[in-house]
């Protein structure tokens, strides 16, 4: 055992400064990583239509919050001049869903952002959605650049489905990442398939798990009505906001601090071990757009 | 931990019923063991397997109009690892099915024997909460033995104790799941390491006793000096530290096992649980030795 030990003492010297510290992993064993920039920005925007009363997605509106996030993000006027600073027409480009069943990304997300990689001048057969067959679908084999879209929940195993997670499916054995709850997930975006290519993250907070329960992992009661999108070029900027907002979210619905379980501290080391992001809140510009109420951030 | 043969799939299969109120079994069964469970639930396989799992068979019920429900059925090879795998989650109310239940959610959980049961209900509705208890029930009639929960459990000082927040495992990952130790494994536990986490008292007050039992003893002071160096390298007396909160955290080996008490109150607290531990332990070695 060679590295730094942190142990539970670690917490509590920390909750003697801030009050809430079991919370605030990322923050805990974040570090310097002096070749990330010192501030990454992230769009969280929400708006209170965006689900009918089915909880079905209305697409017309996750078509115009995936387009105001992006010109919030990059600074641009309109939605076109956003999205060709993201994708060139000579892109081969994946979109990387995901298909699990009790909260998928969904087909309103999924066309909003082909239409807008479309928009960019990329014809439709160098274009995939997949998720499961990543390995074997010829687009993602070829993908010059990808858009990685999934909804936040929390798991058993890694304390969040993140967008960092959700690259799992280009690896062909996903348990080899599972030591010390995938905690090494972002060595994944180092592999050639994928690296220096995802072009945007999108987390999916519409409905997002914030407990789970059971084999299946899942269970309706534990879900919320946000109504939310969080938006980055940063995997791990987006992921901490989520994991900030889940963690709030908790808070609230069960009365104490309970930090999810296990932790998904492969967040944070997405930063101090693998410097692929940032992740502590500082570190972070954000930027809150649509509805305000009950944003627990 | 006697380790038994697991049940062949037709065994287990014939433990689950095919028909309850109006739900009825569709398609085939799936069966999965240690290697090929990933392909059924991803990682939240892994709490399955840091529990020893041998099989799982998997069956789904549909009924017109109606959410699905779900049979996961697993056979953990021992009852120690059956009641450890339920201790993982222990939120939910006592449904009295099988030798312990909770339900919350649409989600039954109940171990009996060396199986672990969970029924769930895709969407929970009265009738989807009656079947889910229905299929619980029968599972429950149909498994005729039961079993012993783990020895170590009998160490645990009763008074104080929070019978409803009492953990079994074996491995680090599940014990920081619980209770967050240490980022690494101080405790050198693994799937030989048998481990119970018991809390006593409430909040602000609540301490966590935390019992470990290894293989032998020179795996224990092993550990004992891992977790010591690491945990409690500023300790002024023998096994004893006050932490950051103003609390006293305790450490003693008893045997081939460790006893930590984290979140004493007092000096005298985390002694007093100590002793008591150490000496539950000493008297029931000593009668497994005259027995010997």
């Amino acid at each position: 055992m060679s590295k730094k030990i942190i142990t539970r003492r670690e917490f509590l010297r920390a909750a003697a400064v801030v009050p809430l510290a079991g919370a605030l992993m990322p923050d805990l064993l974040s570090g310097q990583s002096l070749e990330l920039p010192n501030k990454v920005r992230v769009v969280l925007i929400r708006d209170k239509d965006v689900l009918d009363g089915g909880g079905g997605q209305n697409p017309e509106i996750i078509r115009r919050m995936l387009d105001d996030a992006v010109i919030a993000l990059l600074g641009e006027e309109n939605p076109i001049k956003a999205w060709k600073r993201l994708v060139q027409p000579s892109d081969i480009v994946g979109i990387k869903t995901n298909v699990w069943n009790y909260l998928p990304t969904g087909s309103a997300v999924e066309m909003a952002l082909k239409r807008r990689v479309m928009d960019c001048g990329v014809p439709d057969e160098r274009i995939s959605i997949d998720d499961r067959g990543v390995l074997r679908n010829p687009v993602f084999l070829q993908a010059t650049a990808l858009i990685n879209a999934r909804p936040a929940r929390a798991h058993h195993w890694s304390g969040m489905g993140s967008c960092l997670k959700n690259y799992i499916q280009f690896v062909p054995r996903p348990s080899d990442y599972h030591e010390d709850g995938c905690a090494d997930l972002a060595k994944i975006w180092s592999l050639p398939m994928v690296k220096g290519k995802t072009r945007l993250n999108v987390l999916i907070m519409l409905t997002p798990l914030f407990h789970c329960i059971g084999p299946q992992n899942f269970s309706r009661e534990y879900t919320w009505a946000y109504k939310g999108l969080i938006v980055g070029q940063d995997p791990v900027a987006v992921d901490a906001t989520g994991v900030r907002i889940l963690q709030a979210k908790r808070l609230k619905s069960f009365g104490e601090e309970k930090p999810l379980q296990p932790s998904p501290h492969h967040i944070a080391l997405a930063e101090t071990r693998h410097h692929l992001g940032r992740s502590g809140a500082e570190q972070i510009e954000l930027i809150k757009l649509g509805w305000q109420e009950d944003i627990l951030i | 931990m006697s380790q038994e043969t697991p049940k062949s799939d037709q065994e287990m299969a014939s433990l689950v019923p095919r028909e309850v109120r109006g739900w009825k079994a569709e398609g085939k069964d799936a069966v999965y063991d240690p290697d090929t469970i990933f392909g059924y639930i991803d990682g939240a396989g892994e709490v399955y397997r840091a529990y020893n799992f041998k099989r799982l068979l998997a069956r789904r019920f549909v009924r017109q109009s109606m959410p699905a429900l779900i049979v996961d059925f697993f056979d953990m090879g021992t009852s120690s690892d059956a009641f450890g795998v339920f201790t993982h989650d222990l939120m939910g109310e006592n449904s009295g099915i099988g030798q312990g239940s909770t339900y919350k959610g649409g989600l039954l959980s109940f171990w009996k024997s060396r199986f672990f049961v969970s029924v769930y209900a895709e969407e929970e509705n009265p009738e989807a909460k009656a079947a889910v208890l229905a299929l619980g029930r029968s599972i429950d009639s149909s498994i005729k033995q039961t079993g012993r929960k783990p020895m170590l459990l009998e160490f645990l000082p009763k008074k104080n104790l929070d019978k409803k927040d009492i953990h079994y495992f074996h491995t680090h990952l599940i014990l920081n799941y619980h209770f967050f130790v240490a980022d690494q494994n101080i405790l050198n536990l693994n799937a030989q390491t048998e481990a119970v986490l018991a809390a006593y008292g409430q909040k602000p007050d609540r301490g966590d006793l935390l019992l470990i039992h290894y293989p032998d003893v020179e795996k224990a002071l092993e550990a004992y000096s891992d977790f010591t160096r690491a945990y409690m390298p500023d300790l002024t007396e023998p096994g004893l530290v006050q932490t950051e909160d103003k609390k006293w955290t305790a450490a003693v080996i008893s045997r081939d096992m460790i006893i930590i008490f984290i979140g004493a109150s007092s000096r005298e607290a985390a002694r007093e649980m100590m002793a008591t531990v150490d000496k539950k332990i000493t008297a029931k070695t000593q009668i497994k030795e005259s027995l010997a």
